[in-house]
């Protein structure tokens, strides 16, 4: 195996680490602030995908995808919002009380109904948009222009994401209500405000992780599952409620895949990535970025 | 009294009366378990359901099986996976009391439902299914009327010779048919073509990144890829290859029927351009009367010309309801013998089960062919027959250096 090549494996690893950690961040996000799991994220990133790619083939066509983008982004933004409001807000009781068993109920339904109304209006058959932009060399992969343009689009969403956070009010609040939902109440912030812009952006991430799929791994109702469950792999082992943890994880994700499917067996690689988690599990159970909760 | 029990027989005889011309027509159910919602091969499942519904309705239209009882169909989706395949199938043997079940597209639910098929004593036909151990097993109710993976394996091996290929690789899933695909493939090539080298990738059907897989190939300098993905699987193959520098640099052979789908070249656009494929069914073939009387209505109903899977779906329906008039009873061991007894007219050819040697058990075969599209958005019907020699309408082009 000469050096070359092991490149080109690393760096397709690194690529799809990169692209999968913009849906664990989306996971993590709505982890860290509404301390629920949402199960039916796979399927915002199946309809951010079909939005797009509908917005595509009948508005904007091939060559202005990119206005597609934050349009399917604000289209599920809006689906999370109007989900959180009615469906999961009832799960907390004054605000802080929640019933975790509600929302997985619920979250889980959601992929059901998703999934079936996905092929109920479009069919079973899977489309894809026209790509994005034409095969090139990276570095020394040669790779698809859509998973070029998806890695990028997905580095400038993190950045954006770490600038709002950071930087802005809401960003503030988010983390405040992150580390402590009551004490964000004293301060006068309505928590289950908060809640539902936090869920609205966590599907948004799924949805521009869908869309800048599309052209590659295709659009069909069960199209989210996978990156779901990588999404799931990269918050444990980055760490839950991590924003860094979700990217070093997805790489490391991507890239122990790319070398195991190669060096070892195609057929098991799921399991690779399963053996990297078990075995931070037993040596550090929070994750490489996570912190041990704390009880007061 | 008497008054009373004449007027109480009055009655039953008036409800039997009644009653007795409606049991007479219940009707006979066919079931049709195939694949409508993925992981399943949805698309082909959805073809398959058109030509069962096409046959149904023309038994029907000529006065239905068994003196007037009217075909209806019972429609089951097994999503491709053999837990729903089993639970289909056990519905339709136990509630719906289907007489037979056509339909069977994956290997793996074939496999796992031919075994329900000797429990409830209800003859199941592949469809699509190719996997050799469907009817090397020698089970009373199974019957296929598709190719099998030995042939096809062989087949694109004698292709591959033909070709003057010496080092092919073969990409597949982990399937039933995915691993038959290697096997057999592998025996093929030291029968057929010993000193050619093979290298194998088996991949999980669910993954959607091919990417290491397809450089791995690359790097190996194959001269011919076998593509053995069904359904998602076998696009991302494809488009994954293009986008890596190896299809269609690299001659790609797809190991069914798919590229012949309308969704072909939406889903893949340019990328699908020098493909091979193996079909089963060209619009240039001669079909019998009742494979013609089908290709006539399909086309003035869907505007297209019909895919095998819809043919061979017609063809088992039309089959089975002559299995019932022959056999003259809807018991299901009358109609296994009445299927075994008989021949019948099929979309291409006359249809007759025996028990052969190893696979070749209730088991017949239609044609194989190996067809190429040479441009983009090309129509099935122009796309040129490259193998078997005989058969052949065009030669098969390599793809001009890009």
């Amino acid at each position: 195996m000469d050096a070359f090549l092991l490149s080109q494996y690393v760096l397709s690893g690194l690529v799809i680490g990169v692209i999968y950690s913009l849906m664990a961040l989306g996971i993590t996000f709505i982890y860290s602030i509404m301390k629920m799991i949402n199960w039916g994220m796979g399927e915002f990133y199946m309809i951010g995908s079909y939005v797009q790619y509908a917005l595509i083939v009948s508005v904007f066509g091939p060559r202005r995808w990119y206005l597609a983008l934050p349009l399917a982004m604000g289209a599920v933004f809006l689906l999370g919002l109007v989900v959180q409001r009615f469906l999961l807000r009832p799960m907390f009781v004054g605000g802080i009380e929640r019933r975790d068993e509600y929302a997985t109920i619920i979250t889980i339904a959601l992929m059901v109904f998703f999934r079936n109304l996905a092929i109920v209006l479009g069919g079973p058959n899977q489309y894809a948009p026209p790509d994005y932009a034409r095969p090139m060399t990276l570095v020394t992969l040669p790779i698809s222009g859509n998973r070029v343009v998806a890695l990028a689009g997905t580095l400038v969403l993190l950045a954006l994401f770490c600038l709002v956070i950071k930087k802005t009010w809401v960003g503030r609040a988010l983390r405040g209500a992150a580390q402590n939902r009551v004490g964000i109440q004293t301060a006068g912030i309505d928590v289950l405000r908060l809640d539902m812009l936090a869920f609205g952006v966590g599907v948004a991430l799924a949805a521009a992780a869908g869309a800048l799929l599309a052209p590659d791994f295709l659009v069909y109702p069960e199209n989210g599952a996978i990156s779901t469950f990588k999404g799931f792999e990269i918050i444990v082992i980055g760490g839950l409620g991590s924003v860094l943890g979700s990217v070093v994880g997805g790489v490391l994700l991507g890239v122990i895949e790319a070398l195991g499917s190669v060096f070892l067996s195609a057929a098991y690689k799921d399991l690779y990535g399963f053996l990297l988690l078990i075995a931070l599990l037993v040596f550090r159970p929070t994750g490489l970025f996570g912190e041990r909760e704390r009880s007061v | 009294m008497i008054g009373r029990v004449r007027t109480a027989l009055l009655a039953a005889l008036l409800v039997i009366g009644l009653t007795a011309p409606a049991l007479a027509q219940k009707p006979v159910k066919i079931g049709v378990l195939t694949p409508l919602s993925p992981p399943g091969d949805a698309a082909a499942g959805q073809f398959i359901v058109r030509g069962a519904k096409m046959g149904a309705e023309d038994v029907n239209a000529r006065g239905g099986v068994l003196a007037g009882r009217k075909i209806e169909l019972v429609i089951e989706d097994d999503a491709g996976t053999p837990e729903k395949g089993a639970a289909g199938f056990r519905k339709l043997a136990s509630q719906d009391q289907a007489v037979a079940v056509v339909g069977q597209f994956h290997s793996s639910v074939m496999t796992a439902v031919q075994a329900l098929a000797e429990q409830f004593k209800v003859p199941v036909f592949s469809t699509q299914a190719s996997a050799r151990q469907i009817t090397e097993r020698h089970l009373n109710y199974t019957f296929r009327t598709h190719v099998i993976d030995p042939d096809r394996c062989q087949m694109w091996t004698r292709w591959i010779k033909e070709r003057g290929f010496k080092r092919a690789a073969l990409i597949t899933e982990n399937t039933d048919y995915g691993v038959g695909l290697v096997d057999e493939t592998k025996k093929a090539f030291a029968s057929i073509l010993p000193g050619a080298e093979l290298r194998t990738i088996i991949f999980d059907r669910a993954v959607v990144d091919l990417t290491p897989q397809l450089l791995e190939i690359k790097n190996w300098k194959p001269d011919v890829l076998l593509n053995g993905g069904i359904g998602t699987p076998m696009y991302l193959i494809i488009k994954q290859a293009y986008d890596v520098g190896l299809h269609p640099v690299v001659p790609m052979l797809i190991s069914y029927d798919a590229p012949t789908r309308p969704e072909y070249w939406k889903t893949l656009g340019e990328k699908g351009t020098w493909a091979s494929f193996i079909v089963y069914y060209h619009p240039t073939m001669k079909l019998t009367a009742r494979g013609e009387a089908f290709r006539k209505k399909y086309m003035a109903e869907f505007k297209e010309d019909p895919i095998y899977g819809a043919l061979n779906a017609y063809a088992q329906v039309v089959l089975m309801a002559d299995t019932l008039n022959a056999a003259k009873s809807d018991n299901s061991d009358e109609l296994v013998k009445a299927l075994l007894a008989n021949k019948f007219e099929g979309w291409n050819g006359t249809i007759s089960f025996s028990r052969g040697e190893g696979p070749y058990w209730q088991q017949w075969t239609p044609p194989m062919l190996v067809t190429q599209y040479t441009r983009p958005e090309m129509s099935f019907g122009d796309a040129k027959i490259v193998y078997p020699p005989d058969l052949k309408t065009g030669d098969w082009m390599a793809a001009p250096k890009r």
